[in-house]
């Protein structure tokens, strides 16, 4: 693992950190084998904080994030969010926790309002109570006069930004977003951005995955880049870039897609006018 | 209970949005009642077939169009759907049991099902088919055919979580037809060749219509009912049991 200039700097300050995790290890077993996914993950994510995640695609983001949220079981290593044990309490977890994945899962027969009220009620909310949270949300991620139609006519950043709204219901500590802006387009992505802002300000430390470096720049305190598995460096966005700079003496300043490449030993090819990321 | 409420709630939503997937699990049954009664109903006149006990052909025929009916649940479509969609991770992070999760949906079917089962009944005495043991009887054949909904959508809903798949879980749907095929579907088990007969016996849809078919045409013989009701809760405890398993260890 490469170590970021401040380290130090960057450790948490608060006793009870948002997540921790350590030698985080998942292997699925299929027909061909097993596979190690993650390979043992170390990560701890201080309260209030948006904590940014990236890797190339199949890297162990998502598996990480599944296993932090309770969807996917450990194989091995020790997780807690919020202060709670994952394996040992997840229900726990998920009461305090705030989950809006790759995809924007939402059921599409439901209006915006429905989804949202339903997902309040899961948590425990009353009808009304249920109702009253759904319009505030609604309002904030300013789909109030969409909130009567059928999901299923939803743009894709309407789509995003409702499954944000559900995610918050009861208002968690944590909010898991997983590739929040994939597939949207520039103005979609920032209207994402400032939703994301707007419910850090509020508090609540954000858990983000990202393909897009800029994204992570952007809303990131600190951040980690697995690969293969495993993470490969940590730090805020400045110090990766210091120490890359320093490192390799460069003269101009590197960017976070240079932090990127560098750490992940991948190379960007310009094939037919895509750009396109190989492994070196 | 209270969060398969809310579950089952939205599935009735759902089931109300989507008539078109609604209309053929109605009509389908009704198809095959007049089919198969239309085919055997002069081999069988009421006067001279003791095992109508005076009713039509028809009468003889309705629990296999109850049982037909209630065996279209589209929970675990939607199920592979949610999955697919990514709804279904959605569902599993919040704080509710996964017995919720899995009875949610159920729990529609069942309240389809009655309704169902209410409408076939409507559409069937117009043409003369009495329920033999009366009121009581009809809340019984309810009661009966709903739990067969919840135990064989409960029996895909475990094929979808285990397979995650449309073409699989619509395949094993099709189970149920030759199960139904062994069962004294067109003659009482005392008239069936004996290897029809050994496989009948061994058949547990074979307790579920003996028992749908005494409410219809005799009424109210307890036996028969409660093999009906033994099948029916175990076929059910059996699903849920499976389905809370699968839906725990899911990953």
């Amino acid at each position: 693992m490469t170590p970021s200039t401040d380290s130090f700097a960057s450790e948490p300050t608060n006793s009870v950190p948002a997540i921790s995790a350590r030698g985080l290890v998942k292997t699925f077993t299929g027909r061909s084998g097993t596979v190690e996914a993650v390979r043992g993950v170390d990560l701890t994510v201080r309260q209030g904080e948006v904590f940014g995640f990236l890797g190339p695609n199949g890297a162990g983001k998502s598996t990480t994030v599944r296993m932090l949220t309770t969807l996917t079981g450990i194989t091995g290593g020790t997780a807690t969010v919020a202060g709670i044990d994952v394996a040992k309490d997840p229900d726990g977890v998920r009461h305090r926790i705030g989950v809006a994945l790759q995809e924007a899962g939402l059921d599409m027969r439901q209006t915006g309002r429905e989804l949202v009220v339903l997902q309040a009620r899961l948590f425990g909310l009353s009808r009304a109570d249920a109702s009253k949270r759904a319009e505030e949300l609604l309002e904030l991620v300013e789909l109030t006069d969409a909130a009567d139609r059928l999901i299923k006519g939803y743009s894709g950043g309407m789509k995003r930004r409702l499954d944000l709204a559900s995610a918050l219901v009861h208002r968690p500590d944590v909010l898991f977003l997983d590739e929040p802006t994939t597939g949207l387009d520039p103005a979609s992505r920032l209207v994402v951005w400032d939703e994301v802002r707007r419910i850090n300000a509020k508090g609540t430390t954000v858990f983000l995955t990202t393909q897009y470096l800029e994204e992570a720049d952007q809303l990131c305190e600190r951040l980690a880049i697995i690969d293969d598995g495993k993470i490969v460096t940590e730090g805020t966005p400045a110090s990766l870039k210091a120490d890359l700079k320093a490192r390799r003496g460069l003269e101009s300043d590197p960017t976070l897609d240079d932090v990127f490449l560098d750490v992940t030993g991948r190379q960007r090819e310009r094939r037919a006018g895509e750009v396109s990321e190989v492994a070196s | 209970m209270k969060t398969v409420l809310i579950l089952g709630e939205r599935a009735v939503r759902e089931a109300k949005r989507t008539p078109d997937a609604l209309l053929p699990t109605l009509l389908i049954p009704i198809f095959f009642l007049i089919v198969n009664t239309g085919q055997a109903a002069k081999i069988f006149p009421t006067g001279s077939t003791p095992f109508l006990e005076g009713q039509s052909y028809a009468a003889f025929q309705l629990p296999a169009t109850l049982l037909l009916a209630a065996s279209f649940g589209t929970a675990a479509l939607y199920l592979v759907e949610e999955i697919e969609n990514g709804y279904f991770d959605k569902l599993r992070a919040t704080p509710i049991s996964r017995g919720s999760l899995a009875m949610g949906r159920l729990s529609a079917e069942a309240l389809k099902s009655t309704l169902m089962t209410i409408v076939i009944l409507l559409i069937a005495f117009p043409f003369g088919i009495r329920i033999a043991s009366g009121p009581i009887g009809v809340v019984l054949l309810v009661i009966l055919t709903a739990g067969w909904a919840v135990g064989y959508s409960g029996f895909l809903q475990f094929v979808a979580l285990k397979t995650r798949n449309a073409a699989a879980t619509n395949s094993a749907g099709l189970i149920f037809f030759p199960l139904l095929f062994l069962t004294p579907n067109f003659v009482p088990r005392s008239l069936l060749a004996r290897p029809m007969e050994i496989a009948a016996t061994l058949n547990p849809v074979t307790y579920m219509m003996e028992a749908l078919r005494s409410l219809i045409l005799v009424d109210l013989d307890w036996v028969v009912i409660g093999k009906g009701f033994a099948v029916v809760a175990g076929f059910v405890l059996i699903t849920v049991f499976v389905n809370i398993k699968t839906m725990a260890k899911y990953d």
